[in-house]
């Protein structure tokens, strides 16, 4: 977006305020008069992010969750990842929300990208795992644990799906509808 | 008629919506999405109901339910919190007294900390009425009742209601004064269960207690309508009409 800072309603008087250096309160420069937060912009060095769709000129197609789209406006570099990569998005498949390949330096194939969160209009949440997650998140030890099995002991993102999707997320016929 | 703790508050929360206003709740809302369509099969048949997440849900992103209620389009919100306190303030977040070491965390006050401030009117539900519920101070303010008369605001907390009672928000003294009490419970019941000081003057009224035609409707046509549009189906086909 490139703007230094925007103006939010609310979150006077909370204590997220007080422990957010980022946020201030300010007087509104036009009225001269009314009090508002305002809030530092975020200048993300680099975005990453999952996605349906994208093309080898890096445009990305993202249904219609179009709250990435501002992520990628507003970062230095953006890496994303897709359920599937073509040749070039159709108008039809650029209608929604859509980031410009200009704002994207890498895309890369990551079926199931999102597991265990899901991908609007393709897969939704594994519940199990997420469960699991839930449960993993009680203390430093069973996260660790968690971040071992799901994350450092696993070679790569082939490696994940076999071992961590679901098999029938995985059978051709839905895939196909993919 | 009997009914249940369930029953009772999505029928105290419909009464508070408004014939042709927009009236909404966010995720985890079961009462209030019950609440809002009756309202809407009762008294409120012009009134625009979102329920987020939902098949009830005219958005597409979050943004743009933020920009309509920053607009000061939004009647009427529902929310809950963890702690709620004689300020109207309340607390998603977590609890402890000390900040850094919190002793639970809680997924916080994602929109909570704008829609308060510019919804015209925000009902508070909470399904538990005890003193670590209903405080003196919260432990953390996660959107703040009250705030000073310069700054940018649309609306205020307009009441808190919970099982056993409704408090209304006096927004000029920045307190919540009990309004009515529902039946059996007594005042004694409520100064009991109430971690702030009531300051109570006088009698306070009984809540009109649930009529036939708002249970009827609610067990029936609501509870239908929540399953066939899978909104909350799981929780309306066990707690309403059982």
């Amino acid at each position: 977006m490139g703007v230094p800072y925007v103006p939010v309603l609310g979150l006077v008087g909370t204590d997220l305020l007080k422990r957010r250096d980022d946020m201030v309160i300010a007087v509104d420069p036009f009225d001269g008069k009314t009090r508002t937060v305002v809030a530092k912009a975020m200048r993300p060095d680099v975005a990453a992010f999952h996605a349906q769709k994208a093309d080898r000129h890096g445009n990305v197609s993202c249904g219609y969750e179009a709250e990435v789209v501002m992520l990628a406006e507003a970062s230095r570099h953006v890496i994303v990842t897709a359920e599937t990569i073509v040749e070039r998005l159709t108008e039809k498949e650029a209608a929604g929300a859509f980031v410009p390949g200009i704002h994207v330096d890498t895309v890369a194939h990551a079926p199931f990208g999102a597991h265990p969160a899901g991908c609007a209009g393709l897969y939704g949440p594994d519940k199990v795992h997420m469960a699991q997650y839930v449960a993993a998140s009680r203390d430093d030890a069973s996260f660790d644990e968690y971040l071992r099995t799901y994350v450092f002991d696993v070679k790569d993102h082939d490696e994940y799906v076999e071992r961590f999707v679901p098999r029938h997320w995985r059978d051709p016929a839905r895939a196909a509808s993919g | 008629m009997e009914y249940s703790e369930a029953e009772l508050l999505a029928v105290l929360l419909a009464r508070e919506v408004r014939d042709g206003e927009i009236s909404a709740c966010g995720a985890l809302s079961q009462i209030p999405a019950a609440g809002l369509l009756l309202a809407g099969e009762l008294h409120a048949p012009n009134a625009e109901i979102i329920i987020l997440h939902s098949a009830f849900d005219p958005f597409r992103t979050s943004r743009q339910f933020h920009y309509l209620a920053q607009r000061g389009e939004m009647g009427l919100f529902f929310v809950s919190g963890v702690q709620i306190d004689r300020h109207g303030n309340y607390n998603l977040h977590q609890l402890g007294a000390d900040p850094e070491r919190p002793r639970a965390r809680f997924p916080g006050g994602y929109g909570g900390g704008m829609i308060y401030y510019a919804a015209r009117r925000t009902v508070v539900f909470r399904t538990e009425h005890t003193r670590r519920s209903l405080v003196e101070r919260v432990d953390f303010v996660s959107a703040a009742g009250a705030t000073p008369p310069d700054v940018l605001r649309r609306g205020h907390p307009s009441k808190v209601v919970t099982p056993k009672a409704a408090f209304r928000f006096d927004k000029d003294a920045a307190v919540l004064k009990l309004d009515t009490i529902h039946p059996p419970w007594t005042l004694d019941d409520i100064r009991a269960n109430t971690g702030f000081e009531l300051d109570v003057k006088g009698a306070i009224p009984a809540t009109p207690a649930p009529t036939e035609e708002e249970l009827h409707v609610l067990r029936h046509v609501i509870r239908r309508r929540m399953i066939d549009t899978g909104t909350y189906a799981a929780w309306a086909q066990q707690s309403l009409g059982n």
